[in-house]
């Protein structure tokens, strides 16, 4: 079934543009222009239920106003959004019950308080009942070590400890539905490390639905099977990590060193560089495997060395952006 | 029934953060025990000595001035435990403040004016209660059950009325965008217009402030009821109250359509 349904989803913000200077700020207010910005222009999708999916794209790209949509914050111009049948924009306290939310940016914890106070505020908000919070507690207590720091007030935290905090708070009413603003800004590799444990623990033992938007691309690589990339208010690409990759890089580079300047030819692989005794060779991954070549190459040469060169996934996403559709 | 249980537990777990929250910074507290009561005290004298050298303002003796004084002054407090936060609605607009109140299972505006109590405006209630006490005395008010219950009413209605008018005024910025808060602007415009006769201003004002913004009913005509005893028993006041707390209730919910949280 799926968890969360957008049909032809569109925002628009009304703004006004200013002039320059001290004539056009008089202007704009004597006969302000205004202007309609898209900001998310007419998207659809659906997420399965228990899937982790990242939402990327470039800054101003529209992700965070369709997160927002999603959750019932903003509400769209046009199209519908459907969490596990419900509009957020129509029954709004009835679909954030089964949200947890966080703002990597941003704190629902209570800054003045110890870090316990706050989920005893979510019992109250959620109305969970004690056997629930206790369990829950304690199956994230294991995974993220917060009873180290539940007693110091949030605001002695460190952000790595706070966000961790940020987390338990968004889970602890069992929500169905998981949504992170880039919940690893900021972090330093260990808080990065047990965010993912965290994500990826909380997917596999409740079957959270789990929706991120990131620009971390660790945080892609290692936690979801889907990536949805929106630019300029529109999807570009929509699938698996490793289906994006081999469509958007579909050769990879092979370099060997060989012993003397003999090299060889091979006609599966296309030689796009040399210098004196490395010479690379570039191959389609649907033509050949890598061993493959390597083992071909070395049959007929003595080679000292060979590496093979992936697209970086930073390039890979780049180009994505770039794209328009 | 249930949806009542359930605010009702919500609302006191939350004044027992907001006095855990006070007591982590004791030290302001204090401050504020010490200085909002010398303010409206200081106010106060001054207003004696305006009586001293006209001998009354407005046909109201020192007695009956110092009634009306403590009466605004006490409703004043309560309007700051519990609705301060209107006065600084703009913030919360601009900087997308009302994101987490939107992603939580309660009244938005609820969230907004609950989930900080401001037990710091409780110390205005000493000055208000000092004068007040005074006021009673020199005119010789009757501890009756019908005065008692009338000056509750009237104190929770008087309470109801600013709060919807800090409503009203703080949901204007869902429209002009503006950080701009009203703080300085509200607090003088209402200390100038509930601690002294309204009658003593000219008659435009005076029906502007009974008919289109129904200040009159804070403090100057529940305070004529009072001392002579006639009148509503603070039922018009309660009346009003609510009124435009449903009021200001509505033209918040039209506000929040125009809500569009901060950044994109």
């Amino acid at each position: 079934m799926d968890a969360i349904t957008v049909k032809h989803l569109t925002k628009e913000y009304r703004l006004t543009k200013k002039g320059t200077g001290l004539t056009g700020a008089v202007r704009s207010l004597i006969r302000p222009q205004k202007v309609t910005l898209r900001a998310v222009d007419d998207i659809s999708f659906s997420i399965p239920e228990g899937e982790i999916t990242a939402f990327i794209g470039p800054n101003g790209a529209g992700k965070s106003t369709t997160v927002k949509m999603m959750c019932g914050i903003l509400k769209p111009t046009g199209g519908e959004i459907l969490i596990h049948g419900k509009n957020p924009a129509k029954e709004r306290t009835q679909v954030v019950q089964s949200l947890g939310v966080v703002f990597g940016q941003r704190t629902q914890l209570a800054w003045d308080l110890r870090l316990g106070e706050s989920f005893e505020l979510m019992k109250h908000i959620y109305q969970i009942d004690r056997g629930m919070y206790e369990e829950n507690l304690k199956i994230m207590d294991e995974i993220l070590d917060i009873s180290q720091f539940i007693d110091t007030p949030v605001r002695q935290l460190s952000l790595g400890q706070r966000m961790r905090g940020d987390l338990v708070a968004a889970m602890l009413h069992s929500p169905k539905v998981l949504f992170l603003d880039e919940p690893t800004i900021g972090l330093d590799v260990e808080g990065k490390y047990a965010i993912r444990k965290f994500i990826k623990e909380i997917n596999r033992q409740k079957g959270t639905t789990v929706i991120l938007t990131t620009h971390d691309l660790g945080d892609i690589e290692q936690l979801c099977k889907r990536l949805i990339i929106i630019n300029k208010g529109k999807i570009v690409e929509d699938g698996a990590l490793d289906e994006l990759i081999d469509r958007i890089a579909p050769c990879k580079n092979l370099v060997v060193e060989y012993y003397d300047e003999n090299y060889v030819q091979h006609d599966k692989a296309q030689i796009i560089g040399r210098n004196k005794n490395i010479v690379t060779y570039q191959f389609r991954k649907s033509k050949i495997t890598g061993a493959g070549l390597i083992c071909d190459i070395s049959d007929r040469a003595k080679i000292k060395d060979a590496t093979i060169q992936e697209t970086k996934i930073d390039d890979i996403i780049r180009i994505a952006y770039g794209r328009e559709c | 029934m249930d949806r009542i249980r359930y605010y009702v537990d919500v609302t006191a777990f939350q004044m027992k953060l907001a006095v855990m929250t006070m007591l982590e910074y004791p030290a302001n507290f204090i401050g504020w025990l010490l200085s909002n009561p010398i303010q409206f005290l200081v106010g106060f004298g001054t207003l004696k000595f305006v009586v001293q050298e006209f001998g009354s303002i407005n046909g109201w003796d020192y007695g009956q001035l110092a009634f009306l004084y403590g009466l605004a002054v006490m409703s004043h407090a309560l309007s700051m435990l519990f609705f301060v936060q209107g006065w600084f609605m703009g913030y919360y607009v601009i900087e997308g403040e009302f994101d987490r109140f939107l992603l939580r299972p309660l009244s938005v505006l609820y969230q907004f004016f609950f989930t900080q109590f401001n037990i710091n405006g409780l110390t205005d209630l000493i000055p208000g209660m000092i004068v007040f006490a005074y006021g009673c005395k020199a005119v010789d008010f009757s501890w009756n059950i019908r005065n008692v219950v009338s000056l509750l009413v009237i104190l929770a209605g008087a309470t109801l009325i600013r709060g919807g008018i800090y409503i009203m005024m703080g949901t204007l910025s869902f429209w002009t965008k503006s950080t701009n808060d009203f703080a300085g602007f509200t607090q003088e415009f209402f200390d100038k217009t509930t601690m002294y006769p309204l009658s003593m201003y000219p008659r435009a004002m005076q029906l502007l402030l009974t008919y289109l913004i129904p200040i009159g009913f804070i403090s100057f005509y529940p305070a004529g009821e009072l001392l002579s005893g006639m009148g509503s028993g603070g039922l018009l006041t309660m009346g009003i109250g609510v009124g435009m707390i449903l009021l200001a209730g509505l033209f918040f919910k039209r506000g929040l359509r125009g809500y569009e949280s901060a950044g994109h």
